[in-house]
Order: C-alpha cells, then sequence, then structure tokens
C-alpha cells in the first residue's frame, strides 16, 4: 500500500525513516515531539524532504532527490488535521464539497455512503462554529473522504476530544474503514486506539522508527511498555501468572491478598511475572456487587484517593497489594459517594487488560 | 454658491483616488501575501521600502517620484515611449503620487489580515486537491476580505487628502490636477473665498468620514459569504 522513505533535518529536529507496509490502515505510535505530524506533512508534500520517496498504491508521488515530487493538491493524501480545522467561511454542505471533484461525489452512492456512515445528514445546513467538537471532526473526516483520497493521513483525529468523544470517533473509523475502502495513515499516542485501528504499525522516536509490527506485538516489546508508560495506560502492573484456564481462555494473575485478576490467555508459564496495562476509563467502579455480569472480574478494595482532574475524577482503589486507577465522571462520583476510606468494588473486563509481555 | 469648479474638482478628487484603489490593489494584495507568508531577510527589507512613504514627508516623496518618473529617467523615458506624454502635471501624476503614499496602508491593513489566516487551513485545501491559486481564491482571501477591503478604503482616503507628493509630482492645474486639498489651499490665498474653502471643506470632512466608516464597517464585520 505505502512505501516511503524520508529524510527531513531541521535545525533541531531530523526525521529519518524508512518503511513499507500492506496496510490497509497503517497506524503511527510514539510521545508528542516523536515526529509524528512532520511524517504526514512530509508524507503529504506540505513540506520539502532532503530525501523523499513516496510511492502509494504503486503510484510514484515523490522520489527525491532527483526524481518527481508532486505537489500536495495532486498526491491524493487527504489530511484530518489533530483539530478539525473546517473552513470558517463556509457552510458545512461547502466544507463538504470543498475538495476537487467532491460535489459530484457528494451527490453520488459514495457520497450517501460518507454521510450516513458519519451522521452528517443532519449537519449540513449549519455553520462550523455551531458545532461541537465531536460533529466538526465528523464533517472534518467527511470532508476528506469525499475527495475520494488515495489514502487518508489521520493526525491524532482523536486527541483533541474528551474520552467518551474520542472513543466515538475511534469507532466511526473502524465503522469506516470496513464500509469505505480507503487505506489510512493513523498518528496516534493512544495505545488502545492503535490496538483497534491499525493493521501494521510503526513506533518513532526523535524522528526514527524504533519497532515495526503487529500493533499488539509491537506495544509488548519492552521499548514500548516504556513509551507506553509515557503515553498513559493508567495502570501498569507486573504480576505474577497463578495459572491458565485453556478452557474459559484466561490467565490468572496475583494482585496479593488472595486476589486474582483474570486476563486474557498468554503463553507465559505459571510463577513467571508478565506486564499488563489496563485503562483507567476501562474499569467500572460500583458500591454493591451487581448479580451476574461478563467482567470476570469483580476485585473488592478500599478508595484510597479521589482526585478531580478537569471533567473527569480519578479514583485510586487499593486492591491486594497494588493499586488501580479508575476514571469516571464527577456525577458518577458524587452518586456512588466515593470518599476516601470506603470499600468498593472494581469490575474489569478480561478484554480490557492488556498483556504487554 | 456651489461653482462648476468645484464639482470639477471634487469629481477629479474622486476619480483619481477610484483609479488609486484601482491601480494599487492587486499589486497591494501580492506584496501583502508576500510579506504575510514569506519569512526571510528579504521580506524586512520589501517591507521597510513599502513602508517607507509612511515615514517620509510627502513632499520628499513628491520629489523622489520627480526624479525617478522625470524626462531624463528610464523610467520617465518609458513611460513617454508608452504613453506620449511625460507624467509630470497630468493627472496621472497624482495618481501615482496618491498611490506611492497610500500603498503602505493598503498593504498594512491587507498584511495584518492575510496573517490572521491559518495556514494550515490552507495546509488542508492543498490535501483536498485544491492547487495553490484555488487555495487562495477560496479560503485565503475570503477569510482575509474584511482587512483587505479595509485597506483599498483605507488608500481611498488617503488619496482623497493627498497633498505634498502631489503638489511636487502633479502641480496645481485646473481641471487636470487640482484636487480637494490643493484647491482649498488655492483658495486660501485668495481674498473673500472663505465660502468656497468652508464648502469643499465640509465635502472632504463628508468623504473622509464615510470613507472611514465604511473601512470600520468592512473591517469589523465577519465576512459570511463570498462570491465565486
Amino acid at each position: 500500500m505505502i512505501r516511503a522513505e524520508l529524510i527531513q533535518r531541521r535545525r533541531d529536529f531530523t526525521l529519518d525513516v524508512a518503511f513499507e507496509s500492506a496496510g490497509p490502515v497503517l497506524g503511527v505510535f510514539g510521545h508528542s515531539g516523536s515526529g509524528k505530524t512532520t511524517l504526514l506533512h512530509a508524507l503529504a508534500g506540505l513540506t520539502r524532504s532532503e530525501r523523499a520517496r513516496v510511492h502509494v498504491k504503486g503510484e510514484v508521488l515523490s522520489e527525491r532527490p532527483g526524481g518527481v515530487s508532486l505537489a500536495p493538491e495532486r498526491r491524493g493524501l487527504a489530511l484530518v488535521p489533530q483539530e478539525p480545522l473546517l473552513f470558517p467561511h463556509l457552510s458545512i454542505r461547502e466544507n463538504l464539497t470543498f475538495a476537487r471533484g467532491a460535489a459530484r461525489e457528494f451527490a453520488g452512492e459514495h457520497g450517501a455512503k460518507v454521510l450516513d456512515v458519519l451522521r452528517l445528514r443532519d449537519l449540513l445546513d449549519r455553520e462550523p462554529e455551531t458545532l461541537s467538537g465531536g460533529e466538526k471532526q465528523r464533517v472534518s473526516l467527511g470532508r476528506a473522504w469525499l475527495s475520494r483520497p488515495r489514502m487518508l493521513l489521520l493526525d491524532k483525529p482523536a486527541a483533541s476530544l474528551d474520552a467518551d468523544l474520542a472513543r466515538e470517533v475511534v469507532a466511526l473509523l473502524m465503522h469506516a474503514k470496513r464500509e469505505l475502502d480507503v487505506p489510512m495513515v493513523f498518528v496516534t499516542h493512544r495505545p488502545s486506539e492503535l490496538i483497534a485501528l491499525a493493521d501494521d504499525c510503526i513506533v518513532l522516536e526523535a524522528g526514527r522508527i524504533v519497532a515495526q509490527g503487529a500493533p499488539l506485538e509491537v506495544l509488548s516489546k519492552p521499548k514500548a511498555l516504556g513509551l507506553a508508560r509515557l503515553v498513559g495506560i493508567d495502570n501498569l502492573m507486573e504480576l505474577a501468572v497463578v495459572r491458565h484456564d485453556a478452557e474459559a481462555g484466561l490467565t490468572l494473575l496475583d494482585l496479593g491478598g488472595g486476589a486474582e485478576l483474570a486476563t486474557p490467555l498468554c503463553e507465559v508459564r505459571a510463577g513467571a511475572t508478565t506486564s499488563v496495562g489496563l485503562y483507567a476509563e476501562d474499569i467500572i467502579l460500583c458500591r454493591e456487587l451487581p448479580g451476574a455480569t461478563s467482567a470476570r472480574n469483580n476485585l473488592a478494595g478500599v478508595v484510597v484517593a479521589v482526585d478531580p482532574i478537569g471533567h473527569e475524577v480519578l479514583v485510586t482503589l487499593s486492591v491486594g497489594r497494588i493499586e488501580l486507577q479508575a476514571r469516571v465522571t464527577p456525577g458518577a462520583a458524587r452518586e456512588l459517594g466515593l470518599e476516601v476510606g470506603q470499600p468498593a468494588f472494581a469490575l474489569i473486563k478480561t478484554t480490557a487488560c492488556h498483556h504487554l509481555h | 454658491m456651489w461653482t462648476p469648479e468645484e464639482t470639477q474638482v471634487v469629481f477629479l478628487a474622486l476619480r483619481v483616488a477610484l483609479t488609486v484603489v484601482a491601480v494599487a490593489l492587486l499589486p497591494g494584495l501580492g506584496v501583502a501575501w508576500v510579506l504575510a507568508r514569506w519569512e526571510s531577510r528579504w521580506s524586512l527589507l520589501l517591507r521597510g521600502v513599502v513602508m517607507l512613504p509612511l515615514v517620509l514627508p510627502p513632499v520628499v516623496t513628491g520629489y523622489v517620484l520627480l526624479r525617478l518618473f522625470g524626462r531624463r529617467s528610464a523610467l520617465g523615458e518609458l513611460w513617454f515611449a508608452v504613453t506620449g506624454n511625460h507624467i509630470a502635471y497630468t493627472t496621472a501624476a497624482c495618481v501615482l503620487a496618491a498611490a506611492v503614499v497610500g500603498f503602505p496602508l493598503l498593504v498594512e491593513s491587507m498584511r495584518l489580515s492575510l496573517a490572521a489566516v491559518d495556514p494550515r487551513l490552507e495546509a488542508v485545501s492543498r490535501t483536498l486537491g485544491r492547487g495553490p491559486w484555488a487555495t487562495f481564491r477560496s479560503v485565503t482571501l475570503p477569510l482575509a476580505w474584511p482587512g483587505v477591503v479595509a485597506g483599498a478604503v483605507l488608500a481611498f482616503a488617503r488619496a482623497l487628502g493627498e497633498f505634498g507628493a502631489t503638489i511636487v509630482l502633479a502641480g496645481n492645474i485646473e481641471g487636470e490636477t487640482r484636487q480637494i486639498p490643493v484647491a482649498v489651499y488655492t483658495l486660501l490665498n485668495q481674498p473673500g473665498s472663505t465660502a468656497a474653502v468652508t464648502r469643499l471643506t465640509l465635502v472632504s470632512v463628508a468623504l473622509s468620514l464615510a470613507a472611514l466608516l465604511a473601512a470600520a464597517w468592512f473591517g469589523g464585520r465577519r465576512q459570511r459569504r463570498f462570491a465565486g
């Protein structure tokens, strides 16, 4: 799908990468400042590179030095920036039909599909400034898709949105990936998005590729584990394997104090330790145990901290010999009466526990 | 009462000011775009040259233009070859003087509004298949439009009030180069013309005020739609 070699030297930063990927979705992972956006802009031809060989779907977009270098408008690589950046002087309909040839697309079958998948029909006659962040991002995606690009360049499309909207955008992207059949290069700093969307991924650090492969495989490398800590998997734990239950598809890990964490079946032998990552938003807190649920983990613990952070509340729960951080809304924290010293249960789906080895 | 000469003065002034805007608009937009988007030592130098008439005494600007476009200069000969006339003491000289003096105001207003357009919007436009010119026309210009209009209005108003450079380059020829400020100055030296001076002064105030109000209106108004 894409083959690229890029060298871009700036006074304080050098991007030097070479990669090849069959896609259809190539994830670009790394913390801020690692060169992810620089890479996208270089692919799009928006910045000058000392060396730029870019081949997409067999087409030569750039062959520098020595060869052609198509202008951005001729590359067919539509950019979806982190902030939606709608054209403020145009209505939503005009934004969507902005791209070359998009008016025709808009009226056709493909356009109808884009409008449905991204749920844009009700927004058409609105003005950009009246839209919420999530709506704007949907329009930005639709605008890019309606340009019939060879490939989409997505620059952290969910990063400026709060957790719920970010998840919604990722869900839309997954839906769109199935429905609309456009390859993508997808930049993110969230491992969950990488796992959800990318078929293949590269990890950038200081302008260089430090790992490439399938997302889960790449994320499980020690190097990426350090990276994950930097970019916010909230709960990272080194835990000993108690036993495997192949029939139930579980590997049980020791939390101390008799508590166990059920995780997806892994290959680490019993007695050895393994790394597990768990997002704070994937933990459900409750005061009393509900009836039967699909969550394999109902862990009893004690609240040791309640920290309001922006529009969210970070609750720290002591379970066994570890502490789990859970993210809830202020409303939920109030309703549950979560206070330091109170007992609470953590409900965790097995699949929310990511093995990082 | 109102005399035909005064009508002539006012209409000549309006004609010159409108011509100034028509002639300076596109070059001004081009220079403003270069200054807003290119950062280098050269753009700093260009900015200095463009801004010079704003700080030079207008009479000096007029003298510089007289030397540049005079009979024995290369530009003067070029002008003669094209039009068959010498530029000094013609209506064209009025336009030239007012255009040069008003150019910094025009450029600065346009530069500020062009610089305020988010370059990332232009980048997105390019990746959506719109070339540099189409992007300028459909993204940059509409968003900078209030400043572009305000710049044109300022140049128009400045042309109406131009005196120093005009008197040196174009002189004071009735029906040819005598506009409102020069006419007022001339009348002030003639006894018994207080009423005429007052009339021209009122017209001048009214036109300038109208231009400034128009500038404020366009500057404050967010351009929602843009034809083309």
